[in-house]
């Protein structure tokens, strides 16, 4: 372990726990989709879960915010633990922003009402304060002029844009982002993948899904590798790129880089 | 590459085809001769049925409506002939057009609630529920709607006979093979002044309403608007109850403007009438040339378009001819029935008006049967009842198919992303999933209102009152059955119509802007 790794893991054991899964467990009928996970993810730090697809890195972020409930295990969330409990459920879900593959805008409202949606009616904010935080959101993601466009006059890149203008709406603590340049073509990856790194220097908690290893290597501060449901190997970039430990994760690197 | 297209000196457009090869020429003479083609066949179709009919000694022709209609009706706005108003055939239709009307509008109401109830219930986590609405969905499409209405009349007629006791509350509410009364509740002398006085209360609510939202969206949080809007709309209703009379005032101000009404010459109504037809037809046009016209400048218009315009000029004219030539006695009815109109309302607002807005009246019984008309209650009769719910939940049935569909066809995307940003499901399903269901909802529902507005006929089985047992009777009696069924013809085709405008306006309001 070089020392960067050592000062960075020191680091991190010093701040506070904002993600902690303890062998979380999830079936889908008798399809096991998650085995015992155990991860932890402090605060202001980004994590990267990588691995093959159908080794349930979505199913457990999605975990995260009971889009998807886990049957074993435990989940806490900045100290809440999520249970059957719909005001637990309500408070993680409002502390926890997520950014989706498929973008899932509105695409009745336009661009400015996808974004001030939840504050007022959530959060129960005025609809000009809100308006006002919109636009705000919307120059940091670098679209102000599109606010009274609907979804469907965008392109993929500026629809993404959108939704994570809409999720920081909320002011979330956490961001989960599940994919989120699978579905956009070549040339837009690298604006959403700006947003994301000028979210990551600003100190948001994040957990990301993805296949994008330049982000991965620059931005994260660990790496998950999962691979049908379990957790093979957690560590920093650095680690995982030039000596991994495990085979599996030498196979998975060796075919995707 | 340009070199060669030039030189080779091929320019588009520049030779002319002869005119039997020009798409331009051939697209004109295409509608002139649909046209001509429909108008043939009408013509021919009009003249035969006229020769034949002559041929067979069968009158032809609509002079039979002012006669009386010489039958009793089994119920409407007016059943039998009475001292005030004679019964003729054409009353006696327009009765049966009432009755087919109030099973209509009533049937869409209710079964789109219950549909909607069933249709969500259908697609819940509840076990209960989704079986109990899964069962009434399946059961009920599947028996054929006329056997249900008959099950239902039978359903009815075993409740028990009719007397002068019967309850629940004898002289009050009645329920027995008959049917079912309830006191009426009617517009009694007082309501006028009471509705106008409602009206000026009703601005200044409106305008508490707009202030309330105003600051709600300036300072958040909830004002509990809808609750106080109710409040000051009891409030203020039970003072206009009270103090309505002061509204007499306004019984000299309508007996103006009927005097100033009548007083309009025929020949200024003429102009006026003239005026808004060309008018009308210049807006339209500017408006349709408006709506080819893009920040580049006016498109090309296509022959459609030009025949469009000179198809509206054309009916701008017939207009003018039918105000001035055709028809003079338009203004002059026009006149006439808009000062009568004033002249009614002035009469509504007279002295000496009770100060009751509304009251009741309780049901009248006469030889063990409901009197149907004049000083009586509410009264739903066995056939109405018997029509009413078996259409109702039929129709309910499929309408609860097409709400589900309409939800289903919402990407489960939407809701998880309402979710994800801690909207309820409430909220979600309020905010995000129903608005986009609604889209794909309306086109479907409008058929079902269609269906159950011409599924009213079906009256007929049960003896029900509607315009096609009204006008059976009338043909049975006077065989102008072709002159019945125009009529059964534009009554349907004008339901059917205005519907589907409905539907098509809304479904325009709901459209998704892309691109």
């Amino acid at each position: 372990m070089s020392i960067a790794d050592q000062a960075l893991t020191e680091d991190l054991a010093s701040r506070d726990d904002m993600i902690v899964c303890t062998g979380v467990s999830k079936w889908f009928d008798d399809f096991q989709a998650l085995k015992g996970v155990d991860v932890t993810v402090k605060d202001r730090e980004v994590m990267v879960v990588l691995g093959p697809s159908g080794s349930g890195k979505s199913t457990l972020i999605r975990c995260i915010n009971r889009l998807e409930v886990h049957q074993e295990g435990s989940i806490f969330v900045d100290g809440i633990e999520l249970t059957n409990d719909t005001r637990n459920i309500e408070r993680i879900r409002s502390e926890v922003g997520m950014v989706f593959q498929q973008f899932n805008l509105f695409p009745h409202l336009s661009v400015i009402d996808n974004v001030t949606l939840a504050p007022v009616w959530v959060r129960k904010k005025s609809k000009v304060e809100a308006e006002q935080k919109a636009i705000e959101l919307l120059e940091r993601v670098g679209i102000p002029e599109q606010a009274q466009k609907y979804p469907g006059q965008l392109s993929g890149g500026q629809q993404q844009r959108v939704a994570i203008a809409r999720s920081l709406a909320m002011e979330p603590k956490i961001m989960l982002f599940d994919e989120p340049t699978s579905a956009l073509d070549p040339e837009m990856i690298a604006e959403v993948l700006d947003v994301m790194k000028d979210l990551a220097r600003g100190g948001m908690t994040m957990m990301v899904v993805t296949h994008e290893m330049g982000f991965a290597r620059e931005v994260a501060d660990r790496l998950v590798f999962m691979e049908s449901g379990e957790v093979v190997e957690v560590g920093t970039p650095e680690h995982f790129f030039t000596n991994p430990r495990e085979d599996r994760t030498k196979l998975f690197l060796s075919q995707i880089l | 590459m340009s070199q060669t297209s030039s030189s080779s000196a091929i320019h588009y457009g520049t030779t002319k085809p002869p005119l039997w090869r020009n798409v331009a020429v051939l697209k004109w003479c295409a509608q002139l001769a649909v046209l001509l083609g429909v108008l043939a066949v009408f013509w021919f179709l009009i003249a035969e049925a006229r020769t034949n009919l002559a041929a067979k000694s069968i009158p032809v022709g609509y002079d039979w409506l002012d006669n009386p209609a010489n039958f009793q009706l089994g119920e409407g706005i007016q059943t039998v002939d009475t001292p005030e108003r004679s019964l003729t055939m054409s009353r006696a239709l327009w009765v049966g057009m009432v009755n087919t009307l109030r099973i209509a509008a009533l049937g869409i109401i209710f079964s789109t609630l219950l549909g909607v109830l069933v249709g969500i219930s259908r697609l819940s986590k509840n076990f209960v529920a989704q079986r109990f609405s899964s069962a009434y969905v399946e059961g009920l499409r599947n028996i054929p709607v006329l056997v249900q209405i008959i099950l239902w009349l039978a359903i009815l007629g075993s409740l028990g006979k009719l007397t002068p006791d019967t309850g629940p509350i004898p002289g009050w509410v009645i329920v027995s093979q008959k049917g079912i009364s309830l006191p009426r509740v009617f517009l009694a002398d007082g309501f006028y002044q009471f509705a106008a006085l409602m009206l000026v209360f009703v601005v200044g609510i409106v305008a508490v309403r707009r202030q309330l939202k105003r600051r709600q969206d300036r300072d958040g949080g909830d004002l509990r608007i809808g609750l106080w809007t109710f409040v000051l709309f009891v409030i203020s209703a039970a003072i206009a109850w009270l103090i309505n009379p002061i509204m007499a005032f306004l019984g000299p101000i309508f007996g103006a403007i009927e005097d100033a009404w009548g007083a309009v010459p025929q020949g200024a109504m003429q102009l006026l009438l003239c005026v808004i037809a060309v008018v009308g037809v210049i807006t339209w046009i500017r408006k349709f040339l408006d709506s080819k016209r893009s920040p580049a400048g006016l498109a090309k218009l296509t022959d459609d378009d030009w025949f469009r315009m000179i198809f509206s000029v054309f009916v701008g004219v017939v207009a003018v001819f039918v105000v001035v030539r055709g028809w003079p006695g338009l203004s002059s009815w026009i006149i006439n029935s808009g000062s009568d109109f004033w002249g009614v309302l002035g009469d509504k607002f007279g002295d000496g008006r009770g100060a009751k807005p509304l009251d009741a009246m309780r049901p009248t019984l006469t030889e063990g049967r409901f009197v149907n008309f004049g000083d009586t209650g509410l009264t739903l009769t066995v056939f109405y009842a018997s029509i009413f719910l078996g259409l109702v939940f039929y129709t309910s049935a499929f309408i609860a198919e097409v709400v589900r569909g309409g939800i289903l066809a919402v990407p489960s995307g939407q809701s998880e992303a309402a979710a994800a940003l801690g909207l309820t499901r409430a909220q979600a399903l309020r905010k995000v999933v129903l608005p986009q269901a609604f889209r794909v909802i309306m086109p479907p529902l409008g058929n079902q209102y269609l269906n159950i507005t011409k599924n009213t006929s079906l009256g007929i089985a049960v003896g029900f009152s509607e315009i096609v047992q009204v006008g059976q009777t009338v043909y049975n009696k006077n065989s102008q059955t072709l002159a019945v069924f125009s009529i059964y013809m534009i009554f349907y085709l004008s339901c059917s119509l205005s519907i589907s405008s409905v539907v098509n306006t809304i479904n325009r309001r709901l459209a998704i802007v892309e691109r």
